[in-house]
């Protein structure tokens, strides 16, 4: 009994500091945005002495913010709905119709999870300044679409497996086209699968910083990892400020997480089950 | 004669619809995947600086000269690939030896572990830019890394120079950023793989005398295989392709200590001004695509051996 006692407070140990070290950077950023510059200077305490909302409305007032969130937000809405309705389509026919080529194609997207995003990079930059879609919102969302095919297109094929085939017999012998089956039958039946990827895709996204740096030049257009970064581009780094804008960014995150975290749990099970 | 030419039809109504399906996805690989690929490799043999109208080829010359042939960027390359050697190696591994102990405690308190779990996967969904830029406060040589290891008498560890900019430091450092941001997934992905196993199995392997670490590595370790199997091929997947912590927090530097082949490629294809180096990035690129598909190959084999 005894013995099982010391192992549980243990345990619990463990874990509590593990979430302490999980949490760690998040509490200096919630510390930092509430010190003055010269509080942040001075370092070393996390609790601040004389919190002040100063540091979040300079910060808030010194960047475009509301043209990030609102960059931000076309592009990560973008591309999330291009993916829903791109691969939506495409993994229905890889599950349920039959058509020549439908296995190639299926075991050709699922094979492009070993490209580096790094190899194409060049490529598609140089693609889209041949285009004239480079510096664009359309530019980022673009590539962002394609390069979620590897991992969507294996959780959305497994989602429409798992619908049992006598649903679309009955849906068929009733007269239904293709098109209507798969609107009214799969999509209904598989929604947390959707939600599970708009989740995966809007994630990376808001943060994607890699592509965003080399193709956006015009400061209107800029979304929150590059408002972020000029930031921190000066000589002298205010930190206070760069923490304070970093939890502006984190934020609406956090807040969608919690909303739907059984999504992200799932979809993240189902992702390397399949 | 009627009937076969109506299963005709139809077989030709199936074949349409499943290409329509497919179509949107198929035109947008076409121009964004088949062209770029294609497009990238071709360049590889050539050497170009983005400007001039015309490409110049040069055949294998861009991948000679990164691997041995041209002594201001082979050592470089070489340099890099070994760091990225050792993120791919070392990621993958500790957050197995990290993630799998706290999915096993975990799973065996039952107060808390929804909270827990929670706190447990802020790193992953929040992981980015701000989250490293926070990181950098923490490392810095007055920062609360330092000041922790002073207060709790451990100064001689703590790096006045900070953990970034201390060139023995640096890539570890950046490790086990790393590392704290894959444990979420990992300890979730182990937590659904401890809950898939069979209580009796364990129930029956106590009653015939098994201490609890008996039972922890000759039941539950081995079960969880194909977890860990999955974990390390997306960690040295991740690991190979992901940059952006280097790009943001060090740069490559100090002094390349660490540059990485994916963030060499990056700095070859954008921040070069006028020379010529576009080729050398494509080359790099596919010698990293390479790279990457014999090191899951060989891992898939390394695990199914295990297994």
């Amino acid at each position: 009994m005894t013995a099982a006692r010391i192992a549980k407070t243990a345990a619990y140990a463990a874990l509590t500091a593990y979430a302490a070290l999980s949490l760690y950077p998040f509490l200096w950023m919630v510390s930092g945005a509430f010190k003055t510059r010269e509080e942040i200077l001075d370092g070393g305490h996390l609790i601040p002495r004389a919190p002040t909302f100063d540091t979040i409305v300079t910060t808030w007032n010194q960047l475009a913010f509301v043209d990030y969130f609102r960059n931000s937000l076309i592009v990560t809405g973008l591309t999330v709905l291009g993916v829903l309705v791109v691969y939506s389509l495409a993994s229905y026919a890889f599950a349920v119709l039959r058509f020549p080529g439908a296995k190639a194609l299926y075991w050709l997207f699922v094979a492009l999870l070993f490209v580096p995003g790094i190899t194409v990079l060049l490529p598609v930059v140089i693609l889209e300044n041949r285009l004239g879609l480079l510096g664009t919102h359309m530019g980022l969302v673009l590539p962002f679409v394609n390069g979620t095919a590897p991992l969507t297109v294996l959780l959305l094929t497994a989602a429409y497996r798992s619908v049992p085939k006598e649903l679309r017999e009955a849906a068929r012998a009733d007269g239904a086209s293709e098109a209507r089956i798969f609107l009214r039958v799969y999509l209904p039946l598989t929604r947390p699968a959707h939600v599970t990827i708009a989740v995966l895709t809007a994630v990376p996204t808001w943060n994607e910083y890699v592509l965003s740096r080399v193709s956006l030049n015009d400061e209107s257009l800029y979304t929150l990892p590059l408002g972020l970064e000029s930031l921190i581009s000066g000589t002298v780094v205010r930190y206070n400020e760069v923490l304070a804008a970093s939890l502006i960014m984190v934020l609406p995150v956090i807040v969608l997480f919690a909303f739907l975290q059984r999504y992200f749990v799932n979809g993240l099970v189902g992702a390397v089950k399949g | 004669m009627e009937v076969s030419r109506v299963a005709r039809a139809t077989r030709w109504k199936e074949w349409l619809t499943g290409w329509a399906f497919v179509f949107p996805a198929v035109a947008l690989f076409a121009v964004m995947g088949v062209y770029t690929i294609g497009s990238g490799l071709a360049l590889s043999f050539a050497s170009w600086n983005g400007f001039t109208p015309e490409w110049i080829w040069v055949g294998l010359e861009n991948y000679a000269d990164l691997l041995w042939a041209d002594p201001s960027l082979a050592p470089g390359v070489r340099r890099a690939a070994w760091n990225t050697l050792q993120v791919c190696v070392a990621v993958p591994l500790l957050t197995v030896l990290i993630s799998l102990p706290l999915a096993v405690m975990l799973n065996s308190v039952r107060r808390l572990r929804g909270l827990l779990r929670s706190v447990y996967f802020l790193p992953y969904v929040t992981t980015g830019i701000a989250t490293y830029y926070a990181w950098r406060y923490l490392l810095e040589p007055e920062g609360s890394i330092n000041l922790l290891l002073r207060s709790a008498g451990l100064g001689s560890l703590a790096r006045p120079q900070g953990w970034l900019a201390d060139p023995s430091t640096a890539l570890w450092t950046l490790i086990l950023i790393l590392v704290w941001s894959s444990v979420p997934t990992a300890t979730l992905l182990y937590l659904t793989g401890l809950q898939a196993i069979d209580p009796s199995m364990v129930e029956a392997a106590r009653i015939d005398g098994a201490a609890p670490r008996q039972v922890l590595r000759r039941i539950i370790v081995p079960l969880l295989t194909p977890m860990t199997a999955g974990i390390v091929l997306l960690g040295v997947r991740d690991s190979l392709h992901g940059f952006q912590i280097f790009l943001i927090m060090t740069n490559g530097g100090p002094g390349g200590h660490t540059n990485v082949l994916a963030l060499e490629t990056y700095e070859l294809a954008f921040f070069k001004g006028l020379a010529p180096t576009l080729g050398l990035s494509s080359a790099l690129g596919w010698l990293l695509f390479v790279g990457a598909v014999l090191l899951t190959l060989a891992n898939a084999r390394l695990l199914r051996r295990v297994r």
